[in-house]
């Protein structure tokens, strides 16, 4: 069956030689810089929390490192999301999105041996909202580089393209977070801290959105 | 497909041959309509074609190639359904009004616009005609003119302003 002569002038009109996309594990690495610039930036711009040495080398750095690695991971399921069929199974998606809005909570377990350290009297909020914009903000330049990434393919579910990198940049703000705040109260850790990486898996997804209905 | 990456037409009507017929099949059990899945056809390959950097040399090429003309048939069944509310949303506009439309006053509206329409350049024309009378997207006018989507927005956008410059300078 030939093509017909309207499709086959459109297409000569435009063709040239075309260098595919690299593997979407290989384009996340993209964002290793900018990982790493959040996770030393975030703390070196406020404070290093108090209990660094109590905490020693692994369950500080090690920790945020391996935080940041698998907001990496979740940016690169994002990256092969937006490749034509190869979008994620909704098991996949489900799994990742709980396991890493739970993210945050599971560390502070395995770091704290309480869970009473947490915001004075009357400074909830105060605080909550301080750890919570620190983190947001961190995340919007991996948002952004990552919107890029993802732009440059075809993202068929670009809600749930863009979700996946926005909780990608979420998880890897709050690695540099967790080692300025060392508050271990459950509320604080779910809702500033949680909630800063739930909001950056929204901001994503809308992100996503917008740049799917500009591109038509 | 990989010669195809490489800019060769021929390796395009390779693919095509061994694709078409397949994702026409596959379109038609989508939406049950032969002509419609053979605009499809066309919307998909130009899709392909877009986007075919995307394609990972050394991967089967159906899954990636059938995902593009699932999304193709979505995206038209959405702009339908857009297309067929606004419709509906007219309908009940006219039936619900206070005062009924004037008959004539409606023959002279649809004349006025007929004629403005008729002093914009065809190429605008054209763009006009399909973004905001049948509701296509400009990624679709793109694809079935064979122009950039920045070209097809351009034109129509181009087409409804010189519509409105010489509405207001008819005399009433």
């Amino acid at each position: 069956m030939p093509a017909p002569k309207p499709l086959r002038d459109a297409i000569e009109r435009d063709l040239k030689s075309t260098r595919p996309l690299r593997r979407p594990s290989t384009r996340a690495l993209a964002l290793a810089p900018v990982a790493a610039a959040i996770l030393v930036g975030v703390p070196l711009l406020h404070a290093f929390r108090g209990d660094m040495d109590v905490l020693g080398f692994v369950r500080a750095w090690g920790f945020s490192i391996a935080q940041t690695v698998l907001g990496l991971v979740v940016i690169a399921l994002a990256l092969r999301e937006s490749i034509p069929g190869r979008s994620l199974a909704a098991g996949t998606v489900a799994t990742t999105v709980v396991s890493g809005l739970a993210l945050p909570m599971v560390l502070v377990v395995m770091t704290s041996s309480r869970f009473d350290i947490g915001p004075g009297p009357g400074l909830a909020l105060v605080d909550g909202a301080a750890c919570f914009k620190t983190s947001a903000l961190a995340a919007v330049p991996a948002i952004i580089v990552a919107a890029i990434l993802a732009a440059r393919a075809f993202p068929l579910r670009p809600g749930i393209a863009g979700g996946l990198y926005g909780l990608g940049a979420g998880l890897m703000a709050d690695a540099g977070l967790r080692l300025y705040c060392d508050y271990s109260v459950p509320s604080h850790v779910l809702f500033a801290h949680g909630g800063a990486v739930a909001a950056s898996m929204v901001a994503g997804a809308c992100v996503a959105i917008v740049v799917a209905r500009g591109q038509g | 497909m990989a010669d195809y990456l490489d800019g060769r037409l021929d390796a395009f009507d390779g693919v095509y041959a061994a694709l078409a017929g397949r994702i026409r099949g596959y379109l038609y059990t989508l939406c049950r309509d032969a002509s419609l899945a053979d605009d499809l056809v066309q919307d998909t390959f130009m899709q392909i074609h877009r986007s075919r950097r995307t394609y990972e040399p050394g991967r089967p090429v159906t899954p990636w190639v059938f995902a593009i003309a699932r999304h193709v048939f979505l995206m038209q069944r959405r702009t339908a359904g857009r297309r067929q509310r606004f419709a509906d949303a007219l309908a009940a506009d006219a039936l619900h009004t206070d005062r009924p439309r004037d008959e004539a006053a409606a023959v002279i509206d649809r004349d006025e616009v007929r004629r403005t329409l008729r002093q914009v350049p065809p190429e605008q024309r054209q763009a006009v005609l399909m973004h905001h009378v049948e509701g296509r997207s400009f990624a679709e006018i793109a694809a079935r003119l064979g122009i950039r989507v920045n070209a097809a927005k351009t034109r129509a956008f181009r087409g409804m302003k010189k519509m409105r410059e010489t509405m207001k300078g008819s005399p009433d």
